[in-house]
């Protein structure tokens, strides 16, 4: 069924590539990339930890100068077969497998009823925020953390924009999303660190986890949400205030049963994971100061409700306990960064953010360094970034136990204005409870192809 | 016999007051010339085809549409090579300028920190892309006049951060197009120069190719201008965030 979906959407693309469309002056132009990205752990066994062959197929079409359509596909080799039995070996899509992405398509109408505002219908990300791929604002997307080294990636949600100009500086922007989506959580092992595990309690064995999601009911009331942002131009900087009422993307626990499973401890706990709503107050601005390019971005998110976890211990003869697994108290998280360019040539980009995107809760957040130098050599042939990565603070207090270090330096090589071929490493090190501490056992080495068409 | 001696008289007259009315003119007043005709279109629509040629004869190409209105509005969008289309570049009077990245879907402040970069892997910093009229960034100082040009030289003037320390510019003495220009880098050394083909379009003096040679890294781009359009009638939001992001 698959390999039909595939193959239908490959003939539908053919007679829009290169060809004007009938009764249309204009050509739908199709550009893209394809990207391999291979990639394997640095310690005994060395297992392969990734393998993606990407077509990420950009589609578009200008109506004159009022209207635009865009989409951008994803057909991807994905992962690696996971076979047990033979009968798997005559299903292709088992021994081989493979997805289809529509990351986005919509739909651009300028100058919508008035010359001032433009509408954009469609499956789209909407882009709040200044940050280099690190954005506190951005809160109507779900985030798309399957690759959790390719920050900042997040899917396309159903949803209507519309952007008002007050003049060539100033606008005002509404947009409704009217279905809820959830983020993706990192594909393989790497999840555990991203989402709480309950540990196992004193005297117990081994803890078998199970657990059910509450998706938001799909009625507008429950599952939509809305933004709205005001911004422009001013003493040289660029503002602008948001406000959003929307869901979070990840997961958390309103319920636990805990049972045993057998006589010698073995428990299981069965749990259900809801989808909390914030009230999410944002601001961001970007300008220069000196030559040095500057930006910051801050979010308060207020949970909408005191949100409950409820632990039915009755089975093994204890009180169940109610505890609060998210306060209804707002927290703050902000990103502040700079960049500059040497006169050598050479690029640095520095960011500082309070608060990852999978933290919640106030003092339950965390401080990121992260930083990257880049040069350039052989007239932009050759790329190296020997200084890249990040430092994670748990606890300033105890900050020798409560920390993280990411470094991953990479060297890309460009034989041609298209291609780029690169690789890299990623050490990680670190103590304590932070994600990335988390993933001090995963250094990898990666490589990387990548062709433009 | 007389009448020849009075024609004659006229013309040395004649040739005299020129001769007066060339020399007398300041290195200010050619500068100030070559910036008028320079930017006399109030707004200008055109292709580029940007050849990239190293130092062994290999070309890379590069195409960007470009629209330009006064003197510091400026909208560049790529169309090739497939890694560069859609990227596209807005530069707004006071420095302010923007790239947008199709991949991220979003506009992106540029700090003037680039200034002094390359643009879009050309021979070509920032700087020199700049649509400021030389007046308002140098100080003109008349070298030579030769038989075709005036020779200028220009020192950035107080206050003003150049990657150059002087500029040498040869202005065509009928029609004050600049035709070459060298660059002289902090240290004094010609690092770079740039010759221009000109030639009327639409009444007005356009660049129809220019070619830069970096003398150091031995590199050169040459940009081939077409379709060139002026007096569009463009209005100031053509040149906004928002005509940015529209693809």
């Amino acid at each position: 069924m698959k390999t039909n979906r595939f193959i239908f959407f490959a003939l539908l693309l053919i007679p829009f590539a290169g060809k004007p469309l009938q009764g249309q002056e204009q050509q739908m132009s199709i550009r893209g990339s394809w990207t391999s990205d291979q990639r394997i752990r640095m310690h005994d066994p060395y297992p392969w930890s990734w393998s993606e062959n990407r077509l990420d197929l950009g589609l578009k079409k200008n109506f004159s100068d009022k209207a635009s359509f865009q989409a951008d596909v994803w057909l991807r080799s994905f992962g690696f077969p996971f076979l047990t039995s033979t009968d798997q070996l005559f299903n292709k899509d088992e021994s081989s497998p493979y997805n289809l992405d529509i990351r986005e398509a919509w739909l651009d109408l300028y100058g919508f009823l008035l010359p001032q505002m433009d509408l954009r219908i469609g499956r789209q990300v909407i882009t709040w925020g200044r940050g280099d791929r690190l954005n506190p604002t951005r809160s109507l997307n779900p985030l798309d953390l399957e690759d959790v080294w390719d920050f900042g990636r997040y899917h396309g949600v159903e949803a209507v924009k519309l952007d008002y100009y007050l003049n060539n500086d100033f606008f005002l922007q509404g947009v409704y999303v009217p279905f809820f989506r959830p983020a993706t959580l990192p594909r393989g092992d790497l999840s555990a660190a991203f989402s709480g595990q309950f540990g196992a309690m004193p005297g117990t064995g081994k803890m078998q986890v199970s657990d059910s999601l509450i998706l938001p009911e799909l009625r507008p009331a429950s599952s939509s949400s809305f933004g709205f942002k005001a911004g422009g131009f001013l003493l040289g900087f660029d503002l602008s205030v948001s406000y959003a009422l929307t869901h979070d993307g990840l997961p958390l626990p309103s319920s636990a049963v805990v049972s045993l499973t057998d006589t010698v401890g073995n428990m299981m706990v069965q749990t259900e994971l809801i989808f909390p709503r914030y009230h999410i107050a944002g601001a961001d601005l970007a300008g220069s100061l000196a030559g040095i390019g500057i930006w910051a971005e801050g979010a308060m998110l207020v949970p909408a409700e005191e949100y409950l976890l409820n632990t039915d211990l009755s089975s093994i003869g204890l009180p169940g306990i109610e505890s609060v697994a998210l306060e209804k108290k707002p927290f703050f998280r902000y990103l502040i960064g700079a960049d500059y360019t040497f006169r050598d040539g050479s690029y640095l980009n520095f960011q500082f953010l309070h608060g990852f995107f999978h933290e919640r809760g106030k003092g339950n957040l965390n401080d990121y360094f992260i930083v990257e130098w880049q040069k350039k050599l052989f007239r932009d042939r050759l790329s190296i970034s020997p200084v890249s990565g990040a430092f994670v603070v748990g606890d300033w207090k105890d900050i020798g136990n409560d920390f993280a270090l990411v470094w991953a330096p990479v060297i890309k090589y460009f034989p041609n204005d298209n291609t780029e071929l690169g690789i890299g490493v990623r050490l990680i090190g670190g103590k304590g409870n932070t994600a990335f501490a988390g993933m001090k056992d995963r250094d990898e080495v990666f490589g990387k192809a990548v062709f433009y068409f | 016999m007389k009448a020849i001696t009075v024609k004659n008289g006229f013309f040395f007259i004649t040739l005299f007051m020129a001769t007066i009315t060339i020399s007398a003119q300041t290195a200010e007043e050619i500068l100030k010339m070559t910036d008028e005709v320079t930017y006399a279109p109030d707004d200008q629509v055109s292709s580029t085809i940007i050849t990239l040629i190293d130092k062994n004869g290999s070309e890379s190409v590069r195409k960007a549409e470009m629209k330009q209105k006064g003197r510091s509005m400026r909208l560049t969008r790529f169309t090739a090579p497939a890694s560069q289309a859609g990227i596209a570049f807005l530069s707004l009077p006071g420095d302010v300028m923007y790239i947008y990245l199709p991949a991220f879907g979003r506009e992106r402040r540029i700090a003037s920190h680039v200034k002094n970069q390359s643009f879009a892997g050309t021979d070509f910093t920032y700087e020199d892309m700049e649509a400021v009229p030389f007046s308002e960034k140098f100080t003109p100082h008349l070298l030579e006049t030769t038989g075709e040009h005036f020779i200028l030289e220009l020192t950035p003037r107080e206050g003003i951060r150049s990657d150059y320390s002087k500029l040498v510019i040869y202005v065509n003495k009928e029609h004050y197009y600049s035709t070459r220009t060298e660059f002289y880098d902090r240290g004094g050394r010609k690092a770079k120069e740039l010759t221009i083909t000109s030639g009327k379009v639409q009444g007005f003096w356009a660049q129809k190719e220019m070619t830069m040679q970096d003398l150091v890294k031995n590199h050169t781009t040459r940009i081939a201008v077409e379709n060139i359009s002026f007096n569009n009638d463009l209005d100031d939001s053509e040149f906004t965030v928002r005509k940015l992001v529209q693809q």
